[in-house]
């Protein structure tokens, strides 16, 4: 390492040039991943959610490990196994796909709550525990799991508990006319390359540092928690609202989009930008908001805009 | 219920309703009234069974009245049902009018036989219209009148008469004096003008927020908008002043101390711009 740390703006630019339009989510992905959280991708099929994870993999130096998540995985298929060698009459440990620097979990949601479950570990404490044995996970340590809302059969939906540990639920909608043409002309011939090692993982790792000394105004901090008390407020809706993980999530997530923006301090357009990626997933609602046909995506964005700005 | 007596016609007997009858009276109010007045009669029938209505209910002959509206209706309790039918009548008709009782044909539950119930009977008293007395109003027309008309004038007169006596008397204008000259109008300095030269004097983070403050309230902002909202108004777009001074003061407001000096240098430019020159500079 010389010294110099790659601004995250040229891993942003690099994943721009590889998958076409989906700013925001690419956006997204490089706030969590300098906010060192885990993310999930919920959008059809066909949206570029796997490339994006991909290229975000490849991007970054690291080790990348591809989990596709079906009904018959088991946990030791995710965090590893220990198998007896008859040859020297011991046990040894083989370490599963959770050993990377990035963890693509394709199709989260069609593999068993017990799989899920086994990540939980991983993606809270940074370690698995394999029978007598505890390995820590490298650092940095991102799951990047994607989820089709489209198709409920054959799927186990996510406990809350683990929803809670991705630090960002991004959602991903169709492509504008002009990109999907765009689309056309970059993969209509040859698969493009993915971008390589485009930043390292020290650049990963300077970026957390730099996200921590961004400074966030107490007014802003304020801010961030009436947005997430504005979730347990009585709702029509609103069963449950989001946990003080959501407070967190979104003071990293403020931070981490004011130094993509080349800022050391956070505006309230940070934190407001980063509330609906922080809360989407952690509100748990009532059956109301199916009987009534009512966008959950809509309750955030109307909680949101209810909480004055500073 | 008055009596009631075994009904005469088998073959109707058949769509009959069998009912538990424990009341079936009629009722009037007023019982004495004048012909053009109104009363209402109501028949009250109360069974055990639970009703939605009440049919085979007979009504009286209402000779003598005229009819100006019927209501009925049935009120379904725990146990038992109440049906009221009530009606509003008018006497046609001076004289003690007695209204036959009403008729109910139902199956007795208690003895299983078709039975014809009877209300009691009601007798109104019914005057004639009153008779004016024209001796009383020959009299009030021709004096009491006249002397009440004059009384309210004279009255008027006098209450006129104290307040023109007590009216203010009016004051000597004072003497002229050699007129000053008047006052320069002090100068009217707009609220941001201001609070930009508290903000130039004294770089504040208070003054800082006071000007932001002053600066979204004069664009009419919303307390839930961002700077990213503001500067994507189509009228923002247009101002580069406004644009450059809504972001300065954004920086002024949240930056960290060690950066809140020069965002404040950086926010008086364009603000000044906006605001206008000093207010000292304007005098």
């Amino acid at each position: 390492m010389n010294g110099v740390v790659t601004p995250p703006r040229v891993l942003l630019d690099a994943l721009a040039d590889t998958v076409v339009g989906q700013e925001a989510v690419l956006e997204s992905l490089v706030q969590a991943l300098i906010a060192g959280g885990h993310i999930v991708l919920e959008g059809p099929p066909g949206l570029a959610k796997t490339l994006a994870c991909r290229a975000l993999a490849t991007a970054v130096g690291g080790s990348f490990k591809r989990v596709q998540f079906t009904p018959d995985l088991l946990p030791s298929d995710i965090v590893g196994t220990r198998i007896f060698d008859q040859r020297s009459g011991e046990f040894t440990t083989v370490l599963g796909p959770v050993f990377a620097n990035v963890l693509l979990a394709d199709e989260i949601n069609r593999a068993p709550a017990k799989v899920q479950s086994a990540l939980l570990e991983a993606m809270q404490e940074r370690q698995v525990t394999i029978g007598p044995q505890t390995f820590p996970l490298p650092e940095p340590f991102v799951v990047t799991a994607t989820m089709n809302p489209l198709d409920s059969e054959g799927t186990y939906a996510l406990p809350l508990a683990q929803m809670d540990r991705f630090l960002v639920k991004v959602l991903v909608d169709y492509p504008k006319p002009d990109e999907e043409e765009r689309i056309l002309q970059r993969f209509g011939g040859a698969q493009p390359a993915l971008p390589e090692n485009v930043v390292s993982v020290a650049d990963v790792l300077a970026w957390r540092d730099q996200a921590h000394a961004v400074h966030l105004e107490p007014r802003l901090a304020k801010y961030a928690v009436a947005l997430v008390a504005a979730t347990r407020a009585p709702h029509d809706y609103v069963e449950r609202g989001a946990s003080p993980r959501a407070t967190l999530a979104i003071a990293a997530l403020a931070r981490a989009r004011a130094l993509l923006d080349g800022r050391d301090f956070a505006l309230p357009d940070d934190v407001r930008a980063a509330a609906p990626d922080a809360l989407r997933h952690r509100l748990a609602f009532n059956y109301r908001l199916l009987t009534d046909h009512v966008d959950p995506e809509r309750i955030v964005t109307d909680l949101i805009a209810s909480v004055p700005t500073p | 219920m008055d009596l009631f007596a075994p009904f005469v016609a088998p073959a109707a007997a058949q769509q009959l309703v069998r009912l538990h009858v424990r009341q079936f009276a009629m009722s009037a109010d007023p019982l004495s009234l004048r012909v053009g007045e109104t009363l209402r009669l109501r028949i009250v029938t109360r069974v055990d069974e639970n009703l939605l209505e009440l049919d085979n209910v007979t009504l009286p002959d209402l000779s003598g009245f005229e009819s100006l509206g019927d209501e009925r209706q049935c009120t379904t309790a725990y146990r038992g049902s109440q049906c009221v039918e009530t009606m509003t009548l008018t006497p046609t008709l001076p004289g003690d009018r007695t209204i036959a009782g009403a008729t109910l044909e139902a199956i007795d539950a208690r003895t299983g036989r078709a039975v014809q119930f009877s209300s009691n009977t009601v007798t109104v008293h019914v005057e004639g219209e009153p008779v004016p007395n024209y001796f009383l109003q020959a009299l009030f027309d021709g004096l009491i009148r006249p002397f009440l008309v004059l009384l309210l004038v004279a009255g008027v007169g006098c209450a006129a008469l104290w307040g023109w006596r007590r009216r203010p008397k009016p004051v000597a204008p004072p003497p002229p004096v050699a007129a000053a000259p008047p006052p320069p109008p002090a100068p009217v300095v707009p609220p941001l003008r201001s609070l930009v030269d508290a903000l130039a004097a004294e770089p504040t983070r208070a003054n800082a927020l006071a000007v932001r403050g002053e600066l979204r309230r004069s664009i009419g902002a919303r307390e839930e908008e961002t700077l990213a909202d503001l500067r994507a108004r189509k009228a923002t777009r247009g101002d580069a002043d406004l644009d450059a001074a809504l972001r300065a003061t954004e920086i002024a407001a949240f930056a960290d101390d060690s950066r809140l000096q020069g965002a404040i240098a950086d926010a008086i430019p364009p603000l000044r711009r906006l605001a206008g020159p000093p207010a000292e500079a304007v005098l």
